[in-house]
């Protein structure tokens, strides 16, 4: 039996319910890393450990997160650390629980960031739906500062930092590091064009380092073990353990720490396997942005991914069963970032939309011979296009779904039906039951139901 | 007439002291007059710009854009049901359905009495639950037809609701709150002075970015 190596989610597993309070993570040991790192370590001296370590990014990207470190100008003050804590990159909720369950270890490794990159001011941008982990993670920076942990001289130097928390309020492209910049400031979540980069030109027009909740969640055990420590684990380019969010057609969804290299079967075995002994069909590996998958014989590390023609991303893996429509999935998932681009870019904007009329149509058995062909031109139209990767993402999983899963697509076009609509109970699509999008006016500017826009946009969409 | 009551105003004041910007503080303000008037209404709108000296319309942008600012009157209790890629494939839709079919209003529209709002949400970050839920932002996990039902009528009774973790069920005004208040009492300006609102403006090139100047843009 597989076993998890369990780094950044141990003492949550381990103490149950009350792994977040100040006491036991006190009883625990926390802070202590941060400790050594603020008075015993110099800065470049925590950028460089962080460099050897090869701690990569967790968000999304895998950028090494001590190269990204290295960017950041030492002459430029004051400096920003940005906590990335909007996570909604579907199928992932590793973050939410990290900080549900252990939010001072992320204020930790937060502490450590801060005095590596020389910034006294951290914001952590939480995402809006998070009640429950903005309450934890408000209560644990309280107690902090009471620890004496944050404000003025922590641990009784001379450095000074301090913690902001801030809620998003629902935009799925503020994840995107530049958006929620601009999230941050008050404005519209969009995409800012790079360079600059946010190292040099940030927050406030400063230099900003943006890291993910399980990247600096990481950063505590790094400090107390060493950089070869962590470059034990895992693989020579992908170094140390991921928490992977399993979901899906599974027997025990949920979060899954091990190291990289480990395959898809052992963390489908973790996850107690397909339900009922299900039939796997396909996979989802990194996310709704990452191309499908049929195999589980893939080790989840970025080269592996990449070379089986998808990514680990954000480390969200869905395992779908035979009962699953690829159609549908293919609608939902592209319904997903219609609703959430942004509107900047003419190519995702329009692209996604279209492409949700034409996926409407095969699913309610409307579609024509020539629509599959159509959808690959469509994504082949937002791909590479548009600002930011949300458009890019768009095409991938769209192009993945229509490729892998032609036969299916054929299929619902030859009998002008879901070949799956009445056999479980479940498929059902609402057209219209989903909110409008973001940026295009939401159901609450647009004072109008949302069941029935969708089917004007339909009759629109016939004459394409 | 003000939106916000002097008491209020004070806790406006206090979020604003969170940011070395004023305008960061849009949102959070929009969700203090989401807790007031129980959505973002326009008076709210126009009295976060004077707050912040930016023009309405550059507040109603920032409002138009983000889904939980919501622009018109909701009820009580925000029923969020996941339509994402795991809950859909595990059963989401019959749940919408069935929410539906109790509250008798579709997706995206809210109860005449104004005690309920429904809603089909994007992936909520709850996929180890699907089919999910929240109940004003509280997670509710592997939702059945049954099981909303039966929240349904719970909540309609007046009853107390936990979530999956334990937390209580607020108000959508008393969760736009605690939104708009998140990290004030540990806010960096509780051990400054000084500060007043609106008095800081980023230097030239604070954003960059295809940001065109506007006339009256406090930043351009």
């Amino acid at each position: 039996m597989r076993e998890e190596t369990r780094v950044t989610t141990r003492r949550l597993r381990e103490f149950g319910q009350d792994s977040w309070t100040m006491q036991r993570a006190l009883d625990d040991g926390a802070y202590e890393a941060a400790r050594t790192a603020v008075t015993s370590m110099t800065p470049d001296e925590v950028i460089e450990l962080v460099k050897a370590s090869g701690l990569r990014g967790k968000g999304g990207a895998g950028f090494p997160t001590g190269v990204k470190w290295g960017f950041v100008p030492k002459d430029v003050l004051p400096k920003y650390v940005v906590v990335n804590h909007d996570e909604g990159e579907p199928g992932t909720f590793k973050d939410r629980e990290l900080a549900e369950r252990d939010p001072h270890q992320l204020i930790e490794g937060i502490i450590i960031a801060a005095w590596a990159n020389q910034a006294e001011k951290a914001f952590i941008y939480c995402r809006g739906e998070f009640a429950l982990g903005s309450r934890r993670m408000d209560q644990a920076i309280a107690d902090a500062y009471g620890k004496g942990f944050l404000g003025k001289g922590i641990f009784g130097s001379s450095f000074d930092l301090d913690i902001v928390l801030h809620r998003g309020a629902g935009a799925y492209i503020c994840g995107e590091e530049s958006a929620l910049l601009d999230s941050l400031e008050g404005f519209r979540g969009q995409p800012r064009l790079r360079p600059p980069f946010p190292a040099i030109k940030g927050l406030y027009g400063q230099p900003t380092v943006i890291n993910n909740t399980e990247t600096l969640s990481s950063l505590p055990s790094i400090v107390t073990n060493g950089a070869e420590w962590h470059k034990k684990m895992g693989t020579e380019k992908s170094p140390g353990t991921k928490v992977f969010s399993v979901s899906g057609h599974v027997n025990e969804p949920g979060n899954y720490e091990v190291v990289y290299g480990t395959t898809l079967a052992d963390i489908l075995e973790l996850a107690g396997g397909m339900r009922q002994g299900a039939q796997l069909k396909a996979i989802i590996p990194g996310g709704a942005s990452a191309p499908l998958l049929t195999s589980t014989d893939v080790a989840c590390d970025f080269e592996s991914l990449k070379d089986a023609g998808t990514m680990l991303g954000s480390g969200a893996i869905v395992f779908m069963d035979e009962s699953t429509c690829m159609v549908r999935n293919a609608l939902v998932t592209t319904e997903f970032f219609e609703h959430e681009s942004c509107g900047k870019c003419t190519p995702c904007r329009e692209g996604t939309w279209w492409a949700v009329k034409v996926l409407e149509r095969i699913e309610h058995g409307e579609g024509r011979p020539e629509d599959m062909d159509l959808l690959l031109d469509i994504a082949d139209g937002i791909d590479g296009r548009s600002f930011c990767p949300l458009g890019d993402a768009a095409s991938w999983a769209l192009r993945s779904n229509v490729k892998l899963f032609r036969d299916e697509f054929d299929q619902h076009v030859a009998e002008r039906r879901c070949p799956f609509e009445g056999e479980h109970g479940e498929h059902k699509v609402l057209v219209g039951a989903r909110p409008r999008g973001v940026g295009l006016g939401d159901a609450g500017i647009v004072d109008q139901p949302a069941a029935g826009i969708a089917t004007d946009a339909w009759e629109e969409g016939k004459g394409m | 007439m003000s939106v916000f009551s002097p008491e209020v105003r004070a806790e406006a004041e206090a979020i604003v002291a969170k940011y070395p910007n004023s305008r960061s503080a849009t949102l959070p303000l929009l969700f203090l007059v989401q807790s007031v008037e129980g959505y973002v209404s326009e008076d709210g709108m126009r009295e976060v710009a004077e707050i912040l000296d930016l023009t309405p319309a550059q507040v109603l942008a920032s409002a138009s854009f983000y889904t939980m600012l919501k622009k018109r009157p909701q009820g009580e209790y925000l029923i969020s049901i996941c339509r994402n890629i795991s809950c859909t494939h595990l059963g989401a839709r019959r749940v919408i359905e069935a929410a539906e079919e109790a509250l008798g209003i579709h997706a995206g529209e809210t109860t005449a009495d104004g005690r309920f709002s429904l809603e089909a949400a994007e992936c909520l970050g709850t996929c180890d639950g699907a089919p999910s839920m929240q109940i004003n932002y509280e997670d509710f996990y592997r939702a059945a037809p049954d099981d909303v039902r039966a929240l349904i009528a719970r909540l309609a009774d007046g009853e107390e609701i936990r979530s999956v973790r334990g937390e209580p069920v607020k108000t959508a005004k008393e969760i736009a709150r605690e939104t708009a208040l998140a990290g004030v009492r540990t806010s960096p300006a509780d051990r400054r002075s000084g500060r007043t609102i609106g008095g800081e403006v980023p230097p030239p090139d604070a954003s960059p970015g295809f940001r065109p100047p506007v006339l009256g843009d406090s930043d351009a």
